[in-house]
């Protein structure tokens, strides 16, 4: 505790710092972010988001905040390392809050100005997913201690809509492809991928311990709204025109499939850890996959990372999307909702035709620069899985036991 | 360990071949497969069975190991063989096609090789494969390296194409991936040999998967399309080989628990054989060389779905139909190419007639073909035999059956030999007799030498025997 | 043994290999224009085994080929396999002879003598083979052969190698045929015979475990299948025969057969292909032995055969009587042949083995003839440059051993007393006769019939091409090779008279005195008689020029049933299939993505940019959703 509340003031010396020397911040930001490594096993991959998201922010060239997003990328991903390790619900809404607001600022950035009108869009919808978000999570507790299921039902599906809202969950994603399509893609690439995590890790951690009391016909709402979800994504990316808008539906749709394993949360033990773990590697996939391609609309791309990418998100084995869905179907096939699990498969089939030409569109060619560089590396990130990830799983079953 | 060691040198390769020139390139990724092909030929030769633990995963994954019998000889010696005569004849027709898509060669023959041999051998170790997310994984690469060799290097509107593949395959390799899990999920292991019961709805849905790929009367559309507008050498794989490993699937999950084809018998065996016969119909109004073969594929794969609902003599039969199909649509997808890298591009049935006289060579090895489609003393006709002995064997004397696979096989003599008039026989028209490449007829007569070896001792026991001694066994 | 039989297989198509592989390098090979000498003397060697097979004892030769599934290399020697085999490899010996001379200059040497050594040597194979899957390989490679010597001039360039008047229409309908139709209708027909051939195999081999003929036991099997098991086996297995045998209705393909080189329609019709359908239902009766059984199924395929080759025979000596065209004449001729071989085997049922005997004599009596005939014609068309029967006294001047030849083998093949075939049919008429129980005297008044217009058309064919034809100008040149060769074939009928007459002893099977004996009846001699007049008459007044005689010119409009019928209804079916895959494509590949784009666009007209309209949205799905929910709060 003590390490992250020193980290944590270093982030905040290095927002100050950045008045004097924006790199010095950068620094600084790396350094708070490495401290929190030995509290959790997912820490370094965290980072490694980190980092990534901290570098590709260098290649906006005049950024009105330059300097202090470094600290906030620091921030969030400390807030988000907490989050796997506590347990503690009023801890946990704090960290969703944490990594909620920086995410205001961030939307803004432009090359030439602060973009205020899509930050009003953005923050507009923050405040009322939060405001769900929490209220669902309070109520949640509340039904669990006093056994009421109708309260139950009230406060789940309070939480579910806040999440919606939070990340982009169709029929609640309005805000997502208008803000990916105007905001400055690196700051989206933040957004897209940094900030996703602690909301779902909390909605996990919540629903775990109040579990014993969601009956079949909410989690029936829950999944039919997973399946609208991909189904949006999918087919409105179908025909989007620009990349950003395309990234933004595909994300809608990637939402769908990590709130998908929400469904197995009654299921026995093992069978959620394999819902976790899936849901965590989709939102790996999804993180390293946004920034990549954020990346790569801002400046171009080799087309064999973007490739890698793509078939990442397509689900092709032996990278490390298929694996995602191989638990997240599994999770699903286990805790009977295999319709579930078909609607998913068929959406990785739908999701094919604009992957490809995301690629297309992205995949100009290879040029020595910073963002170049960040989607090689999110392009490797995508082998990890070389090794069939059962440490992953591993991974979480401890985190989250 | 020596078989390990053999299929890893396809692998090795993959990884190494686009460091060459393209002409070591080349004989190099032969070579790469010509030494596992005598690997599996000995495994053949001698019924070598056994296995072979990769590594072991926790529930409900179980061991990944390497499979060796009979039938995995059987299918990696055809994988082998074809992937290598292919190899070969690479050279002369991506020389060809990259100048005439003005790419650099140089440049895209490395890109060519490593997606080339990533594909062949992910195919191979498909058949080792032990365990069935294994198998899954490499059926998706090998889907993902063929996809782009159409995409980047296939024919007409070559992109659309290659998304139509992809998702078509991408469909059916999804649909087996959930069953493979409702099995993980029945049986607590994926592993082949530890695997117990396969239920209906896995069934079901690998069965619906696989047709898809196979394909049956239905989705066989996108077939055509991706047969034929990919770069030959690639159709000279896609089809004889990536298909019919649909078969082999099916197989391998009905040697586990054969309950789903024992009671829905009737209804698949007569719709492997509607969707054969209007295949093989199909193939008569196709005016595109390529894509006629690729009805014929519909059609031949029919066999394949015919011969797994006919018990063990099927199974044989099933095994034996996809080396006999392999080596004849190789042969003959090769000639197919060979007349486009020769005339410039020309496929159309229109504009060939009497085509022996300017290339006999490839005449002639495209009546070998499809003698070996049509089982005129080739390995086919092993394949009809025992086709037809599982069909007495499970259906007795049921006259609609006997005449309907009868009219499948009649229909495959007719449309090959009917081909072969309309192509390469009647008043030639006015070409010029061509100068080719020795590589681009020598391989088809490799090919074509087993497809008759296959016959006649020392193959043909160590083959068929070898099948009996796995598959005799099922009822 | 085995290695005789592997030398007699093998030598005609190794010694063939040099020349085919000659043509398949050098587009020009003049250097190899002596190679053929090569593949006849691969011939030759077969020969010699062949007589080596002929004097040793009856037994089976086998050797291993899948013994796990008890399916052999089984060779057999006896009675029916060492005569035909001898027949066989004399006979392909002589054509080849006359073919180094007949082919001498043509362009496409090496196919050509591939595929005349793998058809003789695919004929030996169905001969000597006791296992029926071996036998099927020799059976799909007379069928392989057949087409590409059919086929041989595929270029479709020399209106000699057509048949039918070039140009010719009746009803809309082509009425020739070119080398690569030939080729293809000849292939397509057969295939639709062999595979349910291949069906009855592998019954035959599932219900009895064994494939060899001569260890089935029939009569259990026979019973363990039940009357209409047996009849469905032996009927699909007869199609087999009856194709390669162009038995009715599947007798067109043996005419448009005439596009192939001479000696190429000389072999086919004498010891091979045609001969293989016969021979093999032959082989089966001699091992079923249907007179020792009762089974109505078994009866029921005789008594098809036994009509339908009756039929055939009259309908093929009806063909050719009214046909011009040398060749075509002649392949109607031996459908009709065939079909009194089929009848006369037929008839064992009933009459016991001689039946067998009287087919399978008259077979190799039917052989020499045709063939002598078969590479006259050939010498005429190469002298004459004229494929339509023509030529006067002049012709018999100048070729006074195709002359001789042409008189020995009519006269001995029509039946006229006391020449060679004439013994042989009045066993048949015999036969015939003795079925007078069962069937009345159809039987043998078809045959007679049949015979007395066989002998008209056989001197139809003497007198227009020798004697009271168009006067043709010729100009003979060379043409000894070609003479020895049809003079030896005419000579083997004057020696098999001689056995036929002395040749008791030879067998032990006494069917020679039968023959004698039946020969001496009166009625054989009354109807010996009535073929001599119809010889006679026909030799004097050749041509039938009536609407009658051009009906049966044009072989009774069957050619229909090929051209027309049989693709029309194809085609129907294709165009069926097309259209399927038209709409499948057309749902499949633009419907449905379309849909998809049609929804995608509804997905999207959602983004206005607007942030009132999106507020709306959230609150109403939000509301909602909390009324659905609390709905179900309350219902649990």
């Amino acid at each position: 505790m003590i390490i992250f509340l020193i980290a944590i003031l270093i982030a905040v010396f290095a927002a100050v710092v950045s008045y004097w020397n924006p790199k010095i911040s950068a620094v600084m930001s790396v350094l708070a972010v490495l401290m929190a490594i030995p509290y959790s096993p997912f820490a370094s991959l965290i980072l490694a988001i980190a980092i990534l998201n901290v570098v590709s922010l260098l290649a906006i060239r005049r950024n009105q905040i330059v300097g202090v997003d470094y600290a906030i990328i620091a921030l969030m991903s400390l807030a988000t390392v907490y989050s796997f390790i506590t347990s503690n619900l009023a801890e946990l809404l704090l960290l969703f809050v944490v990594v909620s607001t920086p995410t205001y600022l961030l939307v803004m950035i432009g090359e030439e100005r602060l973009n205020v009108e899509i930050g009003i869009k953005y923050v507009t919808f923050m405040v009322l997913a939060t405001v769900l978000f929490i209220i669902g999570a309070v109520t949640l507790y509340h039904a669990h201690l006093t056994q009421d299921l109708s309260l139950y039902a009230i406060g789940f599906v309070a939480l579910l809509l806040g999440l919606a809202l939070e990340v982009g969950i169709a029929p609640l994603h309005e805000w997502v492809p208008d803000v990916f399509e105007s905001a400055n893609p690196i700051a989206v690439s933040v957004i897209a991928s940094l900030a996703k995590f602690v909301p779902f890790i909390v909605a996990y951690k919540v629903l775990m311990a109040t579990a014993t009391l969601a009956a079949t016909q909410i989690l029936l709402i829950l999944a039919v709204i997973s399946a609208i979800s991909m189904f949006i994504g999918n087919i409105g990316a179908l025909t989007a025109k620009s990349a950003s808008r395309i990234l933004a539906y595909s994300t809608i749709a990637n939402m769908g499939y990590i709130l998908a394993t929400f469904a197995a949360i009654t299921a026995p033990k093992e069978f959620v850890y394999y819902a976790i773990a899936g849901g965590l590697l989709q939102l790996f996939v999804n993180a390293f996959g946004k920034i990549g391609f954020f990346n790569a609309v801002k400046d171009g791309s080799s087309s064999f990372n973007a490739y890698l990418l793509s078939f990442s998100f397509i689900g092709l084995p032996p990278l490390m999307g298929f694996w995602s869905k191989l638990f997240i179907i599994y999770a699903l096939v286990f805790s009977n909702f295999l319709w579930l699990a078909i609607i998913l498969v068929l959406n990785s089939a739908i999701s094919v035709p604009y992957y490809l030409r995301l690629v297309r569109l992205v995949g100009t060619g290879w040029k020595f620069s910073i963002t170049n560089t960040v989607t090689l590396f999110c392009a490797l990130a995508m082998l990890v899985t070389l090794v069939p990830p059962s440490w992953f799983l591993e991974l979480v079953v401890g985190g989250f036991r | 360990m020596t078989f390990l060691a053999f299929l890893l040198i396809p692998l090795i390769v993959t990884i190494l071949s686009p460091l060459f020139e393209r002409r070591v390139a080349t004989w190099i990724s032969a070579l790469a497969f010509i030494l596992p092909m005598f690997s599996s030929l000995y495994g053949l030769l001698t019924m070598h069975r056994g296995e072979e633990i990769l590594f072991t995963l926790p529930e409900p994954v179980g061991d990944f190991y390497l499979l060796y019998d009979p039938v995995s000889h059987a299918f990696g010696f055809t994988i082998c063989l074809i992937s290598a005569m292919v190899a070969l004849y690479s050279l002369p027709y991506m020389s060809h096609r990259f100048e005439e898509m003005h790419a650099n060669a140089e440049r895209e023959f490395r890109k060519y090789w490593f997606l080339y041999n990533l594909y062949a051998v992910s195919m191979l170790w498909l058949v080792y494969s032990g365990n069935f997310l294994l198998l899954y994984i490499f059926l998706e690469i090998s889907l993902l390296a063929s996809f782009m060799l159409i995409y980047l290097y296939g024919y007409g509107n070559r992109q659309w194409v290659g998304i139509l593949y992809f998702v078509w395959t991408h469909i059916a390799g999804v649909l087996a991936l959930l069953g493979f899990l409702i099995i993980a999920f029945e049986n607590q292991t994926l592993a082949i040999n530890a695997i117990k019961t396969v239920g209906f709805i896995p069934w079901l849905l690998i069965f619906l998967g696989m047709v898809v790929k196979l394909p049956g009367l239905g989705p066989h559309i996108w077939l055509p399309w991706a047969h034929a507008e990919a770069p030959t050498p690639v159709s000279a794989l896609l089809s004889p080989l990536t298909v019919g490993l649909a078969g082999y699937v099916l197989l391998r999950v009905y040697t586990i628990d054969s309950s789903f084809i024992d009671t829905y018998r009737d209804l698949i065996i007569v719709y492997a054989l509607i969707s054969s016969v209007y295949a093989g119909l199909s193939v008569f109004k196709q005016r595109d060389y390529k894509r006629l073969l690729a009805y014929s594929t519909v059609s031949q794969m029919g066999y394949v779905l015919i011969a797994l609902c006919l018990g063990s003599y099927g199974l044989i039969g099933l095994v034996v139909q996809y080396m006999s199909h392999g080596f004849g649509k190789a042969i003959l997808f090769m000639t197919a190419g060979a007349i486009i890298a020769t005339f410039h591009g020309l496929r159309s049935l229109d504009k060939m007639r009497g085509m022996h006289e300017f290339i006999p060579t490839i005449a002639n090895a495209a009546l070998i073909g499809f003698m070996t489609l049509s089982g005129i003393i080739t390995i086919g006709m092993f394949a009809e035999f025992y086709i037809l002995v599982g069909l007495t064997r499970i259906y007795g004397f049921n006259v609609y059956l006997i005449a309907a696979v009868v009219l499948v096989f009649v229909i495959s003599g007719l449309y090959s030999f009917y081909t072969m008039k309309s192509i390469y026989y009647g008043t030639p028209l006015k070409y010029e007799k061509p100068k080719f490449s020795k590589l681009l007829d020598v391989p088809l007569y490799v090919i074509a030498f087993f497809s008759i070896a296959f016959i006649f001792p020392p193959l043909a026991p160590a083959l068929l025997d070898g099948l009996r001694a796995v598959l005799g066994v099922i009822p | 043994m085995i290695e005789v039989f592997l030398a007699m297989l093998l030598s005609p198509v190794l010694c063939s290999l040099p020349v085919a592989f000659a043509w398949l390098i050098d587009p020009k090979p003049e250097w190899a224009r002596k190679l053929p000498i090569l593949a006849v003397v691969g011939l030759f060697i077969s020969l010699i085994c062949a007589l080596q097979i002929l004097f040793s004892p009856d037994r089976l030769v086998k050797s291993d080929w899948l013994p796990e599934f008890n399916i052999n290399f089984v060779f057999i020697i006896d009675y029916l396999s060492k005569i035909m085999g001898t027949l066989t490899a004399l006979i392909a010996f002589l054509i080849g002879v006359y073919g180094l001379e007949y082919m001498k200059h043509d362009y496409r040497l090496g196919w050509y003598w591939f595929f005349f050594n793998l058809f003789t040597a695919s004929m030996l194979l169905v001969v000597y083979s006791d296992n029926l899957l071996m036998l099927l390989i020799g059976w799909e490679g007379l069928g392989l052969a057949s087409w590409g010597l059919i086929g041989h001039w595929f270029r479709d360039d020399d209106e000699l190698s057509y048949v039918g008047e070039v140009g010719r229409k009746v009803a809309g309908q082509n009425y020739f045929w070119s080398p690569s139709t030939g080729g293809w209708r000849a292939i397509s027909t057969i295939r639709v015979g062999d595979m349910p051939m291949f069906f009855a195999i592998a019954a035959i081999y599932f219900f009895t475990g064994t494939l060899n003929i001569s260890e089935i036991h029939w009569e259990e099997f026979a019973k363990e299948v039940g009357s209409f098991g047996i009849f469905l086996i032996l009927f699909l297995f007869m199609l087999g025969p009856f194709t390669k045998s162009a038995q009715l209705p599947f007798s067109e393909w043996l005419m448009t057969a005439m596009t192939g080189p001479t000696t190429v329609s000389a072999l086919l019709h004498s010891a091979t292909m045609v001969a293989a359908g016969t021979y093999l239902f032959m082989r089966l009766s001699w091992y079923i032995e249907p007179w020792n059984l009762h089974s109505e199924g078994i009866e029921a395929i005789y008594i098809i055969v036994l009509f339908l080759g009756l039929i055939s025979a009259f309908y093929g000596a009806s063909v050719a009587l009214g046909c011009l065209e040398r060749k075509v004449l002649l392949a109607a001729s031996t459908m009709s042949s065939l079909g009194l071989m089929f009848a006369s085997t037929a008839a064992c049922a009933w009459v016991g083995k001689i039946a067998i005997l009287v087919g399978f004599w008259y077979l190799v009596t039917h052989a020499f003839a045709k063939a002598t005939l078969f590479l006259v014609a050939g010498h005429l068309i190469h002298e004459t440059h004229d494929r339509f029967c023509v030529g006067g006294k002049e012709v018999a001047k100048h070729l006074k051993l195709a002359f001789i030849a042409t008189i020995v083998a009519t006269l001995f093949l029509s039946g006229i007393p006391p020449l060679t075939a004439y013994w042989v049919k009045s066993a048949m008429d015999g036969v015939m006769h003795s079925l007078e129980h069962h069937f009345g005297y159809l039987p043998l008044f078809l045959l007679v019939v049949t015979s007395a217009i066989y002998s008209a058309f056989l001197a139809k064919f003497l007198s227009l091409n020798f004697w009271k034809g168009k006067e043709v100008h010729i100009h003979p040149h060379g043409g000894g090779l070609m003479s020895l060769a049809y003079i030896a074939m005419a000579s083997m009928l004057i020696l098999l008279l001689y056995i036929y007459l002395t040749g008791e002893g030879f067998t032990k099977l006494h069917e020679f005195a039968h023959f004698v004996e039946e020969g001496f009846l009166t009625s054989s001699l009354m109807v010996g008689i009535i073929v001599l007049v119809t010889y006679l008459l026909a030799l004097y007044k050749p041509r039938l020029e009536s609407p009658i005689g051009k009906a049966l010119g044009d072989r009774l409009y069957m050619p229909f049933l090929n051209d027309y019928i049989v693709p029309k209804f194809g085609w129907f079916l294709a165009k069926i299939a097309d259209y399927g895959n038209r709409l499948i494509d057309f749902t499949c590949h633009q419907a449905i993505p379309s849909l998809f784009e049609v929804y995608s666009l509804g997905v999207r007209s959602i983004q206005s940019g607007s942030m009132e309209r999106y507020v709306k949205i959230v609150v109403a799905v939000v509301l909602i959703v909390f009324l659905i929910s609390a709905g179900m709060g309350v219902t649990i």
